[in-house]
C-alpha cells in the first residue's frame, strides 16, 4: 500500500466517522428545531406544505400569550422552590444517613441500609394510589408536602447509595483526630465530612434536580388546585384550554423545556459527569 | 472515643429522618396497597375483603398480558436497538477529541433534560396526520395518502420511537464513560501489536466495557417495565389498549374505572415483577462475572 492510499483511507474513515455522529444529532435535534420553528409562525400557517415554515411574519406574540395564560412565572416559582428544597433535603439526610450506616456502630445499621436501599428498585407508579389515599386522609393534598415528601423519598435511596461509597474513599484519620479533640459527632459531620463530600454532594444535586424537576405524575394526582402546580402544568392545563389554537401550544412547549434546556447548556459539563457519575455507581 | 460512635441517642437522631421518611412514603404505603389489593374498594364509600380473587382476575386479564408484552417489546427495542447504535457512537465520539466531541456529547443529551410532558406532546403533533412532520416528508418523497401513526395497529411502534428517541443520550453518555474509563495504555499496546481497529474494539473495549453494559442492560429493562408518564400522555395506552403499560394500566383502572382495589392489587403484583427482575438480572450478571 502506498502513502497516498493509506491517507485517503484515513480521510474517508474519518467522513465515515462525522457523518454518523451529524446523522444521529439531527435526529435528537430536529423535532425540537421543528418545534421551535411552529412556536414562531400562525396557526394557520402550520397546515403549509413544507416540513419547516418561514412565517410572513414572526409571531412573538404566540409566547406573550402562552407566557400569561401559561401561568409560567407562577409555575416556574414553585419548580425552583419545590425542587431546591428537595435538593437540600435529600443531601443532608442522605450525609447523616451515610454517616450513620458506614461509621456509627450498631447493630441494625446493615439491615437499615439494606431497607433503604430496596427504595431504589421499587417502581414510583405503584405507590401513586396508596399515597392518594393516605395524603387525603391526612389533609395534605394540595399542599407542598404531598410534593416534596415523596420528592425526597424517592430520591433518597440513589443519594444515599452514592453517599455511602464516596464516604468510604473519605480516610477516617481527619475525624478520629477531631474527635480526639472533644469533637462531637454533628460537628465532625458538617465541619469535617462535608466538605470533603462535595464533589460527591454535587452529583447527588444534580441527580435529584433530574429526577424530579420534569416530574407530573405525582404532583397530577396529588394536586387539583394550582397553588403548588410545577411547570409541567404550563404545558398540561394549557392543551385543554387552547385546544384549536396549535401555535400557540407550541409556544408553550418551548417555554417549559426552555428553563432546563438553558440551565443544562450552561451547566452541561458538571451535569454529564455527575449524570455519569451517579449512573456508572448506582 | 469508641463510646462517641456507639451513642444509640446520636445514632437515631442521624437516622430516623431518612427512614421515617422511607416508611412514610414508600413502605408504608406498600402496605397499605397489599390492604387494599384484598378489597373490592371503588374508590369511594365502603367496601367487603374479598381475598384472592382481584388477583385471580389479574391472571385472566388480557390487557394485563397486554401491557407487559410492550414492556418485553420496549426492552427488546432498548437491547436491539438503542443500545447498538448508543454503543457506536460512543465509540467514535471517544474517537474525535477537541471541540466537537464535547459538542456533540451536549447535543445527544438535550432531550434528557426535556419535560417527559413536552416530549409527549410534541411527538403527539410530529404524529399528527394535518401538520406533522413525517407525513409532511413522506408527501415530500412523492408519497401520496395520508399514514395514521397512532392507529391501533401502528401506535405501538410510534410509542417504542418516541421512548428510544428520548432515552438514547442517557444510554450514550454511559456508554460513552465506560470507553473513557479504559486505561489508553491499553490501545496504545494493542496498536503496537498491530492490531486493527475491529480487533482493538472486539478484543479491548467491548471486554472493559463489560460492567457498564451490565449496569444499562439493568437500567433497560428495568425503564421498560416502569415505562408511565409518555405513553399516558401521548396515546393513554389506547387506541383500545394496544399501548397499554402495567403503571399506566393500574392507574386507569383505580382512577378512571373506579377499581382501586383492583389497581392496588396490579402496584402489588407489578412490584413484585420489578424487584423479581432486578435481583434476577443482578444475580445472572454476578455469575457471569465469576466465570
Amino acid at each position: 500500500m502506498t502513502k497516498q492510499e493509506d491517507a485517503r483511507r484515513f480521510k474517508l474513515g474519518k467522513l465515515v466517522l462525522w457523518v454518523v455522529l451529524i446523522f444521529v444529532a439531527v435526529i435528537q435535534l430536529f423535532p425540537l428545531i421543528w418545534l421551535f420553528n411552529f412556536s414562531l409562525v400562525s396557526s394557520t400557517e402550520m397546515f403549509t406544505s413544507g416540513i419547516l415554515v418561514i412565517p410572513e411574519e414572526i409571531k412573538w406574540s404566540n409566547y406573550s400569550t402562552a407566557f400569561e395564560h401559561g401561568h409560567v412565572l407562577r409555575y416556574l416559582f414553585n419548580s425552583v422552590l419545590i425542587n431546591s428544597l428537595a435538593v437540600i433535603s435529600v443531601v443532608l439526610i442522605s450525609i447523616v444517613s451515610a454517616f450513620a450506616i458506614r461509621r456509627m456502630r450498631w447493630k441494625l445499621s446493615g439491615l437499615v441500609k439494606t431497607l433503604l436501599l430496596l427504595g431504589m428498585m421499587i417502581p414510583i407508579h405503584a405507590t401513586l394510589l396508596p399515597n392518594y389515599m393516605i395524603y387525603s386522609q391526612l389533609h395534605i393534598k394540595d399542599t407542598i408536602w404531598a410534593l416534596l415528601i415523596p420528592y425526597v423519598a424517592f430520591s433518597l435511596p440513589q443519594g444515599l447509595f452514592l453517599m455511602i461509597g464516596f464516604l468510604e474513599s473519605v480516610p477516617k484519620e481527619m475525624e478520629e483526630a477531631a474527635v480526639m479533640d472533644g469533637c462531637g459527632i454533628y460537628r465532625v459531620i458538617f465541619l469535617i465530612v462535608t466538605p470533603m463530600l462535595k464533589p460527591s454532594i454535587a452529583t447527588v444535586s444534580i441527580m435529584t434536580f433530574l429526577n424530579n424537576w420534569n416530574e407530573f405524575m405525582m404532583a397530577r394526582t396529588y394536586l387539583s388546585t394550582p397553588t403548588w402546580k410545577t411547570l409541567p402544568f404550563s404545558l398540561l392545563d394549557f392543551t385543554g384550554q387552547y385546544r384549536s389554537n396549535y401555535a400557540i401550544q407550541f409556544a408553550v412547549m418551548a417555554l417549559t423545556a426552555a428553563p432546563a434546556l438553558l440551565v443544562y447548556v450552561i451547566l452541561n459539563k458538571h451535569i454529564t459527569k455527575g449524570v455519569a457519575m451517579g449512573a456508572v455507581k448506582g | 472515643m469508641d463510646k462517641l460512635y456507639r451513642n444509640k441517642l446520636v445514632i437515631s437522631t442521624l437516622i430516623l429522618p431518612g427512614l421515617l421518611l422511607f416508611l412514610f412514603a414508600i413502605l408504608g404505603p406498600i402496605i397499605l396497597s397489599v390492604f387494599y389489593g384484598f378489597t373490592d374498594y371503588s374508590g369511594m364509600g365502603s367496601y367487603n375483603m374479598i381475598g384472592f380473587e382481584n388477583f385471580l382476575n389479574l391472571l385472566k386479564d388480557d390487557k394485563f398480558g397486554l401491557a407487559l408484552r410492550n414492556s418485553l417489546l420496549l426492552a427488546l427495542g432498548f437491547l436491539l436497538i438503542q443500545h447498538p447504535i448508543a454503543i457506536i457512537v460512543a465509540v467514535v465520539l471517544d474517537k474525535l477529541r477537541g471541540r466537537a466531541e464535547g459538542i456533540f456529547r451536549c447535543i445527544y443529551f438535550i432531550p434528557n433534560v426535556i419535560s417527559v410532558a413536552v416530549i409527549a406532546f410534541l411527538w403527539k403533533s410530529v404524529y399528527n396526520p394535518d401538520f406533522g412532520f413525517l407525513n409532511k416528508v413522506l408527501a415530500f418523497l412523492g408519497f401520496s395518502g395520508q399514514i395514521n401513526w397512532l392507529s391501533q395497529e401502528n401506535a405501538i411502534w410510534s410509542v417504542l420511537v418516541v421512548l428510544i428517541w428520548h432515552g438514547f443520550g442517557w444510554g450514550m453518555l454511559i456508554y460513552y464513560t465506560g470507553i473513557k474509563n479504559i486505561d489508553p495504555v491499553l490501545y496504545e499496546a494493542a496498536s503496537i501489536d498491530g492490531a486493527d481497529q475491529k480487533n482493538t474494539f472486539l478484543r479491548i473495549t467491548l471486554p472493559l466495557m463489560k460492567p457498564v453494559i451490565q449496569v444499562n442492560v439493568t437500567m433497560a429493562i428495568i425503564s421498560a417495565l416502569k415505562q408511565m408518564e409518555t405513553v399516558y400522555l401521548l396515546t393513554g395506552g389506547g387506541p383500545g389498549d394496544s399501548t397499554q403499560f402495567t403503571a399506566n394500566y393500574l392507574y386507569q383502572q383505580a382512577f378512571e374505572s373506579f377499581r382501586y382495589g383492583y389497581g392496588n392489587a396490579i402496584g402489588v403484583v407489578f412490584i413484585v415483577i420489578c424487584l423479581g427482575v432486578t435481583v434476577f438480572l443482578n444475580k445472572v450478571f454476578e455469575e457471569r462475572q465469576e466465570q
